[in-house]
C-alpha cells in the first residue's frame, strides 16, 4: 500500500465531510425555526430577539455563517447548544463515547456467535444446524430492534427480573453495573447484526469450500479442520470485514431507536432530542461527527482487508 | 430534657402539621429520615436556572434548589415560603411580604429583601425573557423596604398576587447573579430550596443532595434525589415496575392502566384543569362568524370525547377553560351534540351546503392529532368536512401558532381563574391565539381581580364563563386527568392538579425502599 495511496484515501475522507458539512448545513438552515426563538422561547419581546439573533450572527450571509462554523468546528468549537447553553463538542464527544462502548461490545459479542453460526452453517449445508441458522438469520433481520426491544425487557427484566430494563450507570460509576445496563442493548443489536453477518460468513464459506485450492489442500490429506480454518476461514472472512465496518456505522448512527428504548445517553439520542428541540449546532455537530467515524471506521476495514490479504493492492 | 431552638422548632412544625392534616396522618404515620429517592423523568432537564425553565422536569429541579415567596397548596391556595406572611393595602394594588430571617444561600449568603427585589426585577425584565414575565401579575415595581420586607406596587388591583408568586419561574435568585451573570445559572445552582445540587447532566441525570441549613429544620426527609431522564415512555414503567425507580412524574392513560393492580405500585390520579382546545381565528372566515363555531361546537359529542381522548380518565368541557378544579367555579348550562341546530346556523351562516376546512395539529403531544380526527368525524354529520393536517411541534409553533384559523392548542392548568383568562382570552392575554376581542369579557375579569370576596369573584366568572360558552372563540371539549405512579414504599407524594408542581420536601422512603449508594 503506497503513501500516496493513503493521502488520497485521507483527501477523500475530508472532500466527504466538507460535502456532509455543507448539506447539514444548508438542511438546518431550511428547517422552519427560527434558533433564537428556540433559545428564548415564545415569551420573548421582538427587542429580545433582535438582539439575539445579532449576537449569534444570524443575520449575516448564510455563506458568512457557514465559514463562521466551520472555522470554529476546525478549532475544535462546535458551538453552543440553543437548548442547555452547554458548549456542543464535549457533550457529543461524552455521548459519542457512550455510543463506542455500546458498538464495541456488541462487535466483539455478535462476531462471537455470528462467525461460528456461519460456519456450523456452511459445513453442514442443507441440514437441521443449516436450517436453524437460516430459521435465526431470518428472524433477525425480519424483526425491527424496538420489537425485539420491547420483548427482551418484557421477559428478560420484566418477568424474570434477571436484569435492570433501562439505564445506563458509567463504567467509571460502577464497572458491575455498567455491563449488567448494557447486556440488553448489546443483545438487541446483536441479534439484526448476528443474522447480517453470520449470512455472509456461510455463503462466502461455502464458496471457498468448493474452490480448487481447498480441494487440493483436501488430497495433500490436511486435517479438515485445518483446511477450514487455516485455508477456508481466512479467505472468506475476508468480505465479512467490510460488512462489519459497514455495521460499525450502522451502530452509530442507527442504534438511535435502542438507545431511546433504554435511555443510554449515546450520540444517537442526543441527535434525536437535539432534532426534537431544532437545537441546531447540536444536529449540525452531531451528523458531522457520524459521517467522521463513519469514513473511518471504512477507511480503517480497507487498512485491515489488505494488511490480512497481500494480494490486494492499493494504488 | 432541655428544649434547644431546633427541637423547639421541629415540634411546633410537627404540632402545625398534625392540626392540619390528621386524616391524612392516620395513614402516613411519622416520616422517616434518609434515603434516595429515584424519579422518572420523560424529558431532559435542559437548564437548571429557575427563571428560565419552561418544561415540568426543569419545574421539578428548580423546585428542589430554589425557593419562591409563596407556594401553591394542592387546592389551589397560596401558603408560606420564603415569605413567611403577607398582607396589601384595601385597593389591592400595593403588597407586604415579610421574610423569614436567617435563610442563606446554599453558598452561605444570606437570602434578603435585596435578591427579591432583584430576582423580580430580571424575571420582569423583557431582555431576560424568562417565561414567567407574563404570569407573575401586574407588577409596576418592587422595593425593599428594610431587609426582611418587601413591597409590590402594581399597576391594577390584583387579588390573586400572593397566588402568582408562586408561579413555576418566581424563584429567587442571589442578587450578583440576577444583576451581573444571568445565565450561569443555566447549567449550576444557588439556590434556598431544600435540596443543593450535586451534578448536572442534562440528558441523563441530575443529582441533588439535602440542603442541611434549609430554613425548616424538619424538612426535606430524604438524603438523596437523583432525576433520572427515560425519554421512552415503556422504559419508565419498566424501570418502576423493576423498584429501580421509585416514581413516575406524568404517565399517559396506557401505562397507568398497564401498572393499576401491579404490586407495590401506587397509582396518582388528580382532576385538573389542563386541557386541548380547538382555537378558531375569530378574524379570519369562516370563523369570524360566531355561528360557525357554535355549529361546530354542537357536533362534539362531549361525553365520546372524554372515553376517546382521555381512555376515559377526564370530565367534559364547556367550551371554556375553567373546570371544577379552578377556585371560583360554578358550572354554567352544558352544551350538548345537536346536529339539527348545528346545520341551522350553517344555513344561517350562509352555508346550506356544509364547508371545508383544514385544522392543525401539532405532533406534540400525540392527543392534539386524536382530538383533530375525532372532530373530524364527529363534524362530518352536520356536513362539515374537515381536513386534518399534522406536523411537527417546532414547525406549528413557527407558523400556526397564535396566526392559525383552525387548529389544536394544549394547556396546563393555571392556578385561578385569571390566570388562564389572562394567558389565553383577553384581549391584551400574552397568548391570545385566537384573537377573540371581548370588551365585556375583558371588563369582567378585570373586575374578579379586584375583589377578594369569593362569592363575588365566582358570580363574576361565572358571567365571564357565560360570554365564552356563547361566542366560542375556542371549542374546548375535553379536561384530562393527570396520571403519575409511585412505589408503596415512598410516602407523602401526591400527584398536584397543576401537574408542575412536585413538592417532594415532604417525602419520605419506608424501611422497604432499595438502599442506593449515595
Amino acid at each position: 500500500m503506497s503513501a500516496s495511496y493513503l493521502l488520497k484515501r485521507l483527501g477523500l475522507i475530508c472532500y466527504t465531510l466538507i460535502i456532509v458539512s455543507l448539506l447539514v448545513f444548508g438542511i438546518t438552515q431550511v428547517l422552519p425555526a427560527d434558533a433564537a426563538v428556540m433559545m428564548l422561547g415564545e415569551n420573548a419581546t421582538p427587542e429580545a430577539l433582535s438582539a439575539l439573533r445579532a449576537q449569534m450572527g444570524l443575520n449575516d450571509p448564510i455563506w458568512m455563517q457557514y465559514l463562521h462554523w466551520i472555522g470554529g468546528v476546525l478549532r475544535g468549537d462546535f458551538g453552543t447548544s440553543l437548548r442547555t447553553g452547554q458548549p456542543v463538542g464535549p457533550t457529543l464527544l461524552s455521548a459519542l463515547g457512550t455510543s463506542l462502548q455500546l458498538t464495541v461490545l456488541t462487535l466483539l459479542f455478535m462476531l462471537m456467535l455470528a462467525i461460528p453460526m456461519g460456519i456450523v452453517a456452511a459445513v453442514r449445508r442443507g441440514r437441521i444446524a443449516d436450517l436453524a441458522v437460516s430459521l435465526v438469520s431470518y428472524i433477525g433481520v425480519s424483526l425491527p430492534e424496538f420489537v425485539t426491544a420491547t420483548i427482551a425487557v418484557l421477559l428478560v427484566a420484566d418477568w424474570w427480573q434477571l436484569l435492570p430494563p433501562v439505564g445506563y450507570v458509567p463504567f467509571s460509576e460502577d464497572p458491575a453495573e455498567w455491563l449488567r445496563h448494557l447486556v440488553l442493548p448489546v443483545v438487541v443489536v446483536s441479534f439484526i447484526l448476528i443474522a447480517h453477518v453470520s449470512r455472509m460468513v456461510r455463503s462466502e464459506l461455502v464458496d471457498v469450500l468448493q474452490t480448487d485450492y481447498i480441494r487440493a489442500a483436501r488430497l495433500k490429506g490436511l486435517r479438515p479442520r485445518r483446511v477450514l480454518i487455516r485455508h477456508g476461514l481466512r479467505n472468506a472472512l475476508l468480505p465479512t470485514i467490510t460488512i462489519v465496518a459497514l455495521d460499525v456505522g450502522y451502530l452509530l448512527g442507527g442504534v438511535i431507536v435502542v438507545e431511546e428504548i433504554f435511555s443510554i445517553p449515546g450520540i444517537g439520542r442526543s441527535l434525536m432530542s437535539a432534532v426534537q428541540s431544532r437545537d441546531l449546532p447540536v444536529i449540525q455537530a452531531g451528523v458531522l461527527i457520524m459521517a467522521a467515524t463513519y469514513s473511518i471506521a471504512n477507511f480503517a476495514a480497507d487498512l485491515l482487508y489488505a494488511w490480512l490479504d497481500k494480494r490486494i493492492q492499493y494504488d | 430534657m432541655p428544649l434547644n431552638r431546633r427541637a423547639f422548632l421541629s415540634s411546633t412544625v410537627a404540632l402545625a402539621a398534625l392540626a392540619g392534616t390528621l386524616p391524612s396522618l392516620a395513614r402516613a404515620a411519622t416520616p422517616e429520615a434518609g434515603g434516595t429517592l429515584r424519579v422518572a423523568l420523560d424529558q431532559a432537564v435542559s437548564v437548571l436556572h429557575p427563571q428560565l425553565s419552561r418544561v415540568n422536569p426543569e419545574y421539578l429541579a428548580a423546585e428542589l434548589l430554589y425557593s419562591s415567596l409563596t407556594r401553591l397548596t394542592r387546592d389551589m391556595q397560596a401558603e408560606p415560603d420564603l415569605a413567611s406572611d403577607w398582607t396589601s393595602n384595601d385597593a389591592l394594588t400595593e403588597w407586604t411580604f415579610t421574610l423569614r430571617s436567617g435563610v442563606t444561600f446554599h453558598d452561605g449568603a444570606p437570602c434578603t429583601a435585596e435578591d427579591v427585589v432583584a430576582s423580580f426585577t430580571a424575571i420582569l425584565d423583557p431582555d431576560m425573557a424568562s417565561p414567567g414575565r407574563n404570569n407573575v401579575g401586574p407588577i409596576e415595581t418592587v422595593e425593599a423596604i428594610d431587609p426582611h420586607t418587601v413591597k409590590f406596587t402594581l399597576s391594577t388591583a390584583y387579588a390573586d398576587l400572593p397566588v402568582a408568586l408562586a408561579y413555576n419561574n418566581a424563584r429567587i435568585i442571589p442578587a450578583s447573579v440576577a444583576t451581573g451573570d444571568y445565565a450561569s445559572l443555566r447549567g449550576m445552582a444557588n439556590g434556598t430550596g431544600p435540596f443543593r445540587l450535586v451534578s448536572y447532566e442534562p440528558d441523563r441525570l441530575v443529582v441533588v443532595e439535602k440542603n442541611p441549613d434549609y430554613y425548616d429544620p424538619a424538612r426535606p426527609h430524604l438524603d438523596r434525589v437523583e432525576l433520572r431522564v427515560f425519554p421512552d415512555l415503556g422504559a419508565q414503567v419498566s424501570a418502576l415496575l423493576a423498584g429501580d425507580i421509585d416514581m413516575i412524574a406524568t404517565v399517559d392513560a396506557n401505562d397507568y392502566m398497564r401498572l393499576d393492580g401491579q404490586d407495590g405500585i401506587d397509582l396518582l390520579r388528580a382532576a385538573s384543569g389542563q386541557f386541548c382546545n380547538v382555537n378558531f381565528g375569530t378574524d379570519i372566515a369562516p370563523f369570524d362568524d360566531p355561528r360557525v363555531r357554535q355549529a361546530l361546537a354542537l357536533t362534539v359529542d362531549r361525553g365520546t370525547m372524554v372515553d376517546f381522548m382521555t381512555e376515559g380518565f377526564g370530565t367534559k368541557g364547556n367550551d371554556t377553560p375553567l373546570n371544577a378544579s379552578y377556585p371560583y367555579f360554578k358550572p354554567v348550562e352544558q352544551r350538548e351534540k345537536d346536529i339539527a341546530k348545528a346545520k341551522a346556523l350553517l344555513t344561517e351562516a350562509g352555508f346550506p351546503n356544509g364547508l371545508e376546512a383544514e385544522l392543525i395539529a401539532s405532533d406534540r403531544p400525540a392527543i392534539r392529532g386524536k382530538l383533530a380526527v375525532a372532530l373530524r368525524e364527529m363534524a362530518k354529520e352536520a356536513g362539515i368536512t374537515i381536513n386534518v393536517t399534522t406536523m411537527p411541534h417546532a414547525t406549528y409553533l413557527e407558523q400556526v401558532w397564535k396566526k392559525g384559523a383552525f387548529y389544536i392548542g394544549f394547556y396546563n392548568m393555571q392556578p385561578t381563574p385569571d390566570g388562564i383568562f389572562k394567558l389565553l382570552f383577553t384581549s391584551d392575554a400574552a397568548w391570545n391565539e385566537t384573537r377573540w376581542n371581548n370588551p365585556d369579557f375583558d371588563a369582567l375579569v378585570d373586575k374578579a381581580r379586584a375583589v377578594t370576596d369569593p362569592a363575588t369573584r365566582t358570580d363574576l366568572y361565572t358571567q365571564a364563563q357565560a360570554l365564552m360558552n356563547a361566542d366560542v372563540p375556542a371549542l374546548i371539549p375535553a379536561f384530562f386527568d393527570v396520571l403519575g405512579a409511585k412505589r408503596t414504599w415512598l410516602r407523602d407524594y401526591d400527584i398536584h392538579p397543576r401537574a408542575s408542581l412536585y413538592r417532594l420536601d415532604h417525602a419520605w422512603l419506608t424501611a422497604e425502599a432499595p438502599t442506593r449508594a449515595g
